[in-house]
């Protein structure tokens, strides 16, 4: 049984840039140094020394893809060179955050079908596959399963399945479809064929075999291993075990980030936000595309806008409801930058989510209905706009016998049904089995409409009963109703209550403040 | 709440009176019904007078309101219940507009009654008057009848309860029989 696989994305950094514009997937491309450092960010190729060694002024290919290549462009050809082999040819500068994201989004696709996995640079991640045949299947199904997950996140793999970490690299490299399977013990005569060159050797090594005609891992494999550690110490050694198909390093797990972000650069300035919900469109689908791949959702979005002014324009969107969807998630976000809009031009968009999994459930089989997240999430953000977030949501009594105490949270209605339903109704009974007198029986309640704020009253009395009310005739009064509270605090408050009939009928609610002698009105009962 | 005067489902349905009349009591008593039954209720606060307070007294979960205050501004109302009654799986958007209701022009009203027709979702409308004309199914008027006090004295010290009763002003459907009379208690 294999132990290890690995997933390899060829011509990794055209193939990120690939992903984010999916049109350019069939044309030759070339990725440009854009007089840039590039960070050393994953596997070190025979470009990689021509690559340093080229003036920073002059345009150099640093990747190229498979179509490109196919016309005789290689790394390291200056932009002129080749054009000239391929006239066709397309090239984009190299941009980190599209490396980065797509490095990330590699990892996680892994991380959706084993929990071990180690990243072996850029384009590269090594699987521990121990156990998942009982969950997957036999080898290749295993590698089926990681050519899909990573295909849906946009990017072309091709998976070896090994003993050894080396021999399951060296197996997707050179293997002729998309998944290879070596079998145990069949290591060493598969790789003997590999040259020494796919080996990452420090390149005074590789030199040193190819002085002495060892081309392939076959011929260094063969060496004596004594003769090997006389002669080139430590890293000598290292080689002979990378061609037996041996690992010696730790198996390093890695641990995805508490945020996922993508980012996009622009080539142009983008000052309108028609413009920019475009562009957020398209990073927020490679995100949610990430996410569906392995089945999270996201509750808290980060966008970090790149300002032409050199600064940053961010904001956090807090989403109502965990959600993978685009749009809700566009339209939170094309809402609140509405209500905040950036200072100045973008060229830079960034949007980090934080990815939790939720629990899926199912509603009861008599649950009445609730409004579909995405709808709510949706009418609440298009209310939040229209009347402010404060003046939204479900009001919470607060513990206090203080007139009108309550807060407000955000809306989320719960999802277990009402416990007077649970109550009435046993198991199996259907709705309409409900007793009808039960609705009656709920109470009965006279409703006040509170005055906010209460508003202040000229109030004539009679002894301490209320007679004119801004010289409307009182009709009846019932009173005085006291309460006080908080008294050892500074905001201590004490008033006496009288409910009024006045002359053109309405019931009102009335306070007399104790602490000051004014008098307020509460509201109207109706 | 009485069977004949409870909001219907896809229609428009208008609580009219004066102050003190019974309307918002009428409105709250929808609102428990709702809610009680487990499902999720809207209320469009023109005037910002809903009191919290009362719905709990009146048995309502208030996890399942969602309460949009819309600071006297009834343009703002009318254009929250407009989005609200768009969004499927509210069982029922009551919209409030206190003492001074718009003038609605009927392509508005025609748009509410087909918007709730399409979501399925009964909007109640409350105020002093009338607001959306034909496009109601149902139409109620409340009127006060009497009050009692209470009090361990020979003087009140608080309102006990208020009985109100309803008129039918329209019934698009079967006409209604003569609705009974609510006690209201304080």
């Amino acid at each position: 049984m294999s132990r290890f696989a690995c997933v390899l994305v060829e011509h990794f950094d055209a193939a990120a840039v690939e992903r984010c514009e999916p049109a350019l997937r069939e044309r030759p491309l070339a990725i440009l140094n854009s007089g840039l450092d590039r960070p050393n960010v994953g596997r070190e190729g025979a470009p990689t020394a021509q690559r340093d060694s080229a003036p920073a002024k002059v345009m150099t290919t640093i990747e190229a893809n498979a179509a490109a290549r196919e016309q005789g462009v290689r790394p390291g050809m200056t932009e002129t060179e080749a054009r000239t082999r391929c006239p066709m040819l397309l090239t984009r500068p190299w941009a980190e955050e599209y490396v980065a994201s797509a490095r990330h989004a590699l990892l996680e696709a892994a991380l959706a079908v084993s929990p071990r996995i180690e990243d072996g640079g850029a384009g590269l991640a090594y699987l521990d596959t121990v156990g998942l045949e009982r969950l997957i299947g036999d080898p290749a199904a295993i590698g089926r399963r990681l050519v899909h997950q990573v295909r849906a996140i946009g990017l072309v793999p091709r998976v070896g399945l090994a003993a050894s970490r080396t021999a399951a690299r060296m197996a997707a490299a050179t293997g002729s479809g998309a998944v290879t399977v070596i079998s145990r013990g069949r290591e060493r005569a598969t790789l003997a064929k590999v040259p020494v060159a796919a080996l990452d050797l420090a390149p005074d090594l590789v030199m040193t075999f190819s002085r002495w005609g060892v081309r392939t891992l076959g011929e260094l494999a063969s060496l004596p291993r004594e003769g090997l550690a006389m002669r080139l110490g430590p890293p000598g050694l290292r080689a002979h075990d990378l061609a037996l198909g041996l690992d010696r390093d730790p198996f390093r797990p890695w641990t995805p980030p508490p945020f996922w972000e993508e980012a996009q650069g622009l080539e142009w300035e983008i000052d309108s936000l028609g413009v920019l919900a475009g562009v957020l469109e398209t990073v927020l689908e490679r995100l949610c595309r990430r996410l569906a791949a392995v089945a999270l959702v996201a509750d808290a979005l980060e966008i970090r806008l790149g300002l032409a002014s050199g600064g940053h324009h961010a904001r956090d969107v807090s989403l109502a409801y965990p959600m993978s969807e685009v749009k809700p998630m566009l339209t939170l976000a094309v809402l609140d930058l509405e209500a905040h809009p950036p200072p100045a031009a973008v060229i830079r968009v960034s949007i980090s989510a934080h990815p939790i999994r939720t629990q899926a459930g199912q509603g009861g089989l008599w649950q009445p209905p609730a409004p579909a997240p995405r709808d709510l999430v949706t009418v609440l953000a298009r209310l939040a706009a229209l009347v402010g977030a404060d003046n939204l949501g479900s009001p919470v009594l607060v513990d206090s016998h203080r007139a009108d105490a309550f807060t407000m949270l955000a809306f989320s209605p719960p999802t277990e049904p009402a416990s007077s339903d649970r109550r009435r109704r046993g198991v199996g009974q259907r709705p309409d089995d409900v007793p009808q007198h039960a609705a009656a029986q709920r109470k009965q309640r006279l409703a006040l409409r509170r005055m906010r704020p209460a508003r202040r009253m000229e109030v004539e009395t009679v002894g301490e009963r209320p007679a004119r009310v801004e010289a409307r005739l009182v009709i009846a009064s019932a009173g005085p109703w006291r309460a006080s509270g908080e008294w050892w605090d500074r905001q201590a408050w004490a008033r006496d209550e009288w409910d009024v009939v006045l002359g053109d009928g309405a019931i009102c609610r009335l306070a007399r403040d104790r602490l000051t002698g004014h008098w307020y009105l509460d509201g109207f009962y109706d | 709440m009485d069977d004949t005067l409870a909001p219907i489902r896809g229609e428009i349905t208008e609580i009219v009176g004066g102050l003190s009349s019974g309307r918002t009591s009428h409105l709250l008593a929808c609102l428990g019904d709702v809610v009680g039954r487990g499902e999720t209720a809207a209320l469009v606060d023109t005037e910002e007078t809903f009191d919290p307070g009362s719905a709990a007294q009146a048995g309502i979960d208030l996890r399942r309101l969602l309460w949009v205050r819309c600071g006297s501004n009834r343009e703002v109302a009318l254009r929250a219940a407009d989005m609200l009654v768009r969004c499927p799986g509210f069982a029922l958007v009551a919209l409030d507009l206190g003492e001074r209701v718009p003038r609605l022009p009927t392509t508005m009203a025609f748009r509410l009654k087909f918007a709730v027709r399409r979501t399925e979702v009964a909007l109640l409308i409350v105020g002093r008057r009338r607001l959306t004309g034909s496009s109601a199914a149902l139409a109620v008027e409340t009127l006060r009848e009497g009050i009692e006090w209470t009090g361990p004295g020979p003087a009140p010290t608080r309102l006990a309860r208020v009985r109100t009763t309803t008129r039918v002003l329209r019934a698009r459907r079967a006409e209604p029989g003569r609705p009974p009379s609510h006690w209201w208690s304080a």
